[in-house]
């Protein structure tokens, strides 16, 4: 199984890089996770044009050739940061390769909530029509005092947050291989992969 | 009453603008309303402050001055768009000024929805600790299908709406007049008395005493002595007295001792609330600012000294010591820059003083090994020496033939061993080494920097002749005292007292050029004020760029990686400021490829002088599996190579009479540390081997194997050249350690006399350079205790030469 793994930050030193970086180990057997960095993709502008730079493209192309996808997000004012919500923007913006993809979302924080509230407005922003992700239900897996998270060796060193995980992660692939019998059925028929909030009500008043 | 409008988009055409100048002009005569634009907002990012940019600092300011704000969103996938969200994690990061500020939502939207989901969203940011709004509740404006709301005059067109927003509206006003009376600051109350708190340094724990009086932060007295001296001392000076100034805990951390400066404010906030106040109510009481300041304030002097380090305040000495000005500009609020942080001696072949001492075993194969070197190896400038030292040497061999014979050292030792310890070839294949006439100026003249130190002040132990890591030879002078700062504060206390002045925090933006001559520097002093300083040369002396990782990446052609977030043994100023102030008037680079990793720097921190740093013969470095891994004698690349072989994280391992060769600690801090889990101690080696998560069995072998080597004087496995110390009686000690940044050997393209040289290899008029700033001399490496050596002797040469050159004076 191939997935993709989203760093949701830009920061230098994120602990939900080091979450993912941790799956990728810990899960080699079971998944390929490739892990994306949104750092450097331009900030969102709503263009005239609707074409994807070429750093959102390659994101987009990493996205649409995968499984599936995992959102690390942290928590910053209790949303997700404006760099994730501005690489979701543009995919939303221009190829729109969340369609019926597979999504798990995790989040590290230092603090104790573990991105609990980020999460929320995750699963909400996933769901909105220009993104329509399939967001698995049920699972969230919040790691809460990420910094006191990891050994030396960046394993998790909470043994009951690591079942947790495997746990999650195996219900997520799971879940994947569920989605990916029913979509070819489904009636999420696109007319367009582009889209705007204007055209939103373009075609309903 | 005064809002601020926020147009939550950056795009280009938007509705929620057109509400928000709607509002301004239907609501002019209730209310001024400023509306400020998102558009150059640059994205967030807590690795890159920009809260002092000038368009957050904009935000920042109008936000503070108004009465409230009204945000009018977009919604852009259910949520607030990445531009707002970006503007408001700006507003929560260094400053917070919506804390308590009224605020209204409204949002406009195409469909009929109207951006109900993301109000929801901005009320929750909103409502953030970081951000601390105080939204109005209820009376949610929702424009529903904009594009067919307002008219051609951009009024809205429906009576209706037009009326639920005067009446939402209305309401802000009436809820801002209540949100501030709940803003009135609290009186505050203290039950008189000295209070006994602790503030967390940046080793640990700080005993302090804080006397109240009823109504007043009365005084704070502050034990640190256990603090690295130089670097946290202004913080101790300035907290203290900015919160008993301004009677508020609204304080700015010092930059350098960010640790410390929160220790501080934290502890007197402990004693606040024994007092039986709340702290927070002094959290929100305004910082002191300063007064208004000139537009540029210009000063006149003879030459400029760039960076007050141990090379800066060496140049400013020397031009006192002829009677010329001098003005040293330095942008942090501390003096000393990296030579505080030195492990303290300095090389310098003395071989009278030298010869008083025995040789220590494994020398004399070091030094039959040189002369052993293919000489054609050798660089073509460099053979005669190496033909004279290898005379020396078999001199010295044949005459200590039969005994152990006493410490061997010359200039031509030093020499070639800083030009072998140099010598590297680069991922590429290019191959480097010390420059010949900048190698033979620093070897021939570091002992008259010994002297010179003396002369100013500097006492040194004559008693010991030290290593420092890396350094290959012992030939460290050692000052008495404490460390890199035993320099520092002898050299500041002759500079300001011969009449040199010393500006700190003032942080220099350019060289002044003239035609083609450099004719003094601008610079920004403290609360920002502009300088126009007017001399005669600049000496640039501001380091290197060890702690700029993204210029170290940029030029890196010897490290196959250099992580992002790379810890660095220098201070956080080294950022390669001169480099950057020299090309800009044309100067040229030398080397700029090669870095030097420090092996034994504290994982956390970066830090030297953490754990226990014992010479290098006592060394017993083991990895992740307790064995060891490497000799423990070898280069810094060697050592710093094995490290990232054996995943980077290592220990050092001592005994209690190890312990007590270490040059960095005393007992206190030891105690400390190990309280703290940063230094690991135990009785037995299979306890301190549970500790440190290794299998104690292969722990006890491994001190078993290496006592053996020490015994018989050869080490089987690594060969390590010279030892001293067994590990053998308890308690045993391990120090985490990993490779850290620590010196840059490229910079400037300088010669003998440190003047500053073009590509064209003319030098610029009126420019000098010494210290880290400069490249050339250590090559691909630079030998331990080599760098005070080059700050001492290049800063003094420098001075030498601004003098002669543009002052007319000659020694």
């Amino acid at each position: 199984m191939k997935l993709v793994g989203i760093v949701g930050t830009n920061a230098v030193k994120s602990t939900n890089r080091q979450l993912l970086q941790y799956m990728q180990r810990h899960f080699a057997s079971t998944a390929e996770l490739e892990i994306c960095e949104i750092a450097d993709l331009p900030a969102f502008n709503e263009p005239e044009q609707r074409d994807a730079p070429a750093a959102v493209q390659q994101l987009a192309d990493q996205i649409e050739h995968a499984d599936g996808v995992i959102f690390a997000t942290p928590e910053y004012d209790h949303s997700i940061p404006a760099v994730l919500k501005s690489a979701i923007e543009w995919l939303s913006y221009t190829t729109r390769p969340l369609i019926n993809k597979p999504v798990m979302v995790v989040g590290a924080s230092y603090g104790s909530l573990g991105t609990s509230r980020a999460q929320a407005h995750l699963r909400q922003i996933l769901e909105a029509p220009e993104l329509k992700a399939l967001v698995m239900p049920n699972v969230e897996y919040m790691l809460g005092h990420s910094l006191q998270a990891f050994d030396e060796q960046g394993d998790l060193v909470d043994q009951a947050k690591a079942q947790e995980l495997d746990k999650d992660f195996q219900a997520f692939t799971e879940f994947v291989t569920l989605m990916q019998k029913i979509t070819p059925q489904n009636k999420f028929f696109e007319e367009t992969r582009q889209f705007s909030w204007s055209q939103l009500t373009a075609g309903k008043e | 009453m005064k809002f601020i409008g926020i147009v939550g988009t950056n795009a280009r055409k938007s509705y929620n603008r057109q509400l928000l100048t709607y509002m301004q002009t239907h609501f002019q005569d209730q209310a001024e309303i400023e509306i400020l634009e998102l558009t150059d907002v640059p994205m967030f990012n807590e690795s890159q402050d920009q809260t002092d940019s000038p368009v957050i600092q904009n935000f920042i300011q109008k936000i503070t001055a108004a009465d409230g704000v009204i945000v009018a969103t977009p919604e852009h996938n259910h949520s607030l768009p990445s531009a707002l969200k970006s503007l408001l994690e700006w507003l929560s990061f260094k400053a917070h000024p919506l804390d308590g500020k009224p605020v209204m939502i409204v949002g406009a939207s195409y469909s009929v929805q109207g951006s109900s989901r993301v109000q929801l969203h901005l009320r929750q940011v909103l409502d953030a600790p970081g951000v601390g709004a105080n939204v109005m509740p209820g009376s949610e404006f929702l424009l529903g299908r904009a594009h067919t709301a307002f008219d051609e005059q951009g009024n809205l067109k429906s009576s209706g709406t037009v009326d639920f927003l005067t009446s939402c509206f209305k309401k802000f006003m009436k809820f801002t007049k209540v949100v501030e009376a709940m803003n009135v600051p609290d009186e505050i109350n203290y039950q008189p008395g000295t209070y006994d708190v602790t503030a967390t340094g940046h080793n640990g724990e700080l005993p302090m005493q804080v006397t109240l009086s009823k109504d007043r932060i009365e005084n704070i007295q502050i034990d640190a002595s256990t603090e690295t001296e130089g670097i946290a001392d202004v913080a101790f000076e300035r907290i203290p007295k900015q919160i008993v100034d301004g009677q508020t805990l609204d304080v700015d951390a010092v930059s350098g001792a960010s640790i410390t400066s929160h220790g501080v404010i934290d502890g007197v906030a402990e004693a606040v609330k024994q007092a039986g106040a709340d702290p927070d109510i002094l959290k929100k009481r305004p910082k002191q600012t300063a007064a208004a300041k000139p537009a540029i304030k210009d000063l006149d002097t003879d030459v400029v000294v760039v960076g007050a380090g141990g090379a800066g305040l060496t140049a400013a000495a020397k031009i006192l010591q002829s009677g010329k000005r001098v003005l040293v500009l330095e942008k942090f609020p501390a003096v000393g820059g990296n030579t505080v942080r030195a492990g303290g001696p300095m090389n310098a072949a003395d071989p009278d003083w030298q010869r008083q001492f025995d040789a220590i075993l494994g020398e004399k194969h070091t030094l039959k090994e040189i002369t052993e070197i293919d000489e054609a190896t050798i660089d073509p400038e460099y053979r005669p020496d190496f033909r004279a030292l290898k005379d020396q040497i078999n001199d010295y061999l044949q005459e200590n033939t039969d005994q152990r014979g006493y410490l061997f050292d010359s200039k031509l030792l030093h020499r070639i061993q800083t030009y072998l310890g140099g010598k590297r070839r680069d991922l590429q294949g290019h191959k480097i080494y010390g420059q010949y006439d900048l190698v033979k100026e620093l070897t021939d003249h570091a002992l008259e920097s010994v002297q010179w130190l003396e002369k100013i002040g500097v006492e040194f132990d004559k008693t010991q002749v030290t290593m420092p890591v890396g350094a290959i030879w012992r030939r460290g002078h050692k000052p008495m005292g404490d460390l890199g700062f035993a320099y520092i504060k002898t050299l500041k206390q002759y500079v300001t007292s011969h009449g040199g002045t010393i500006m700190t925090e003032t942080d220099v933006t350019q060289l002044t050029t003239e035609n083609g001559r450099v004719v003094g520097v601008q610079a920004q002093g403290v609360d920002h004020q502009e300088l126009a300083v007017h001399a005669q040369a600049v000496i640039l002396a501001s380091g290197g760029f060890a702690a700029n990782t993204k210029m170290l990446k940029q030029y890196n052609t010897y490290w196959t990686n250099i992580d992002d977030d790379i810890k660095t043994t220098n201070s956080p100023a080294m950022t390669g400021d001169g480099i950057r102030l020299a090309t800009a008037v044309g100067a040229d680079l030398v080397g700029m490829g090669f870095s030097q990793m420090m092996p034994v720097s504290d994982p956390d921190t970066g830090e030297l002088f953490s754990g226990l740093q014992v010479p290098p013969q006592n060394y017993v470095m083991i990895n992740q599996q307790g064995k060891r891994f490497v000799n423990e004698y070898g280069s810094r690349d060697q050592l710093t190579q094995a490290a990232i072989d054996n995943g980077s994280l290592f220990y050092l391992l001592a005994d209690d009479e190890i312990k007590k060769t270490a040059y960095n600690t005393t007992q206190a801090k030891i105690d400390q540390q190990v309280e703290a889990g940063t230094l690991f101690r135990a009785d037995t080696l299979e306890d301190l081997a549970r500790q440190i998560k290794v299998d104690p069995d292969t722990l006890v072998k491994t001190v078993h194997d290496y006592n053996s080597y020490v015994d018989a004087g050869d080490d089987p496995e690594f060969h390590k050249n010279a030892f001293d110390l067994k590990v053998k009686v308890a308690p045993f000690y391990a120090t985490p350690r990993k490779p850290a940044t620590h010196h840059t050997m490229g910079g400037l393209k300088i010669d003998t006399g440190a003047h500053v040289l073009t590509a064209g290899g003319t030098a610029i008029d009126g420019l000098y350079a010494a210290g880290e700033v400069a490249g050339g001399i250590h090559a691909g490496n630079r030998l331990g205790g080599n760098s005070l050596a080059d700050i001492f002797t290049f800063g003094r040469i420098a001075a030498t030469s601004a003098l002669a050159d543009e002052l007319a004076v000659t020694d």
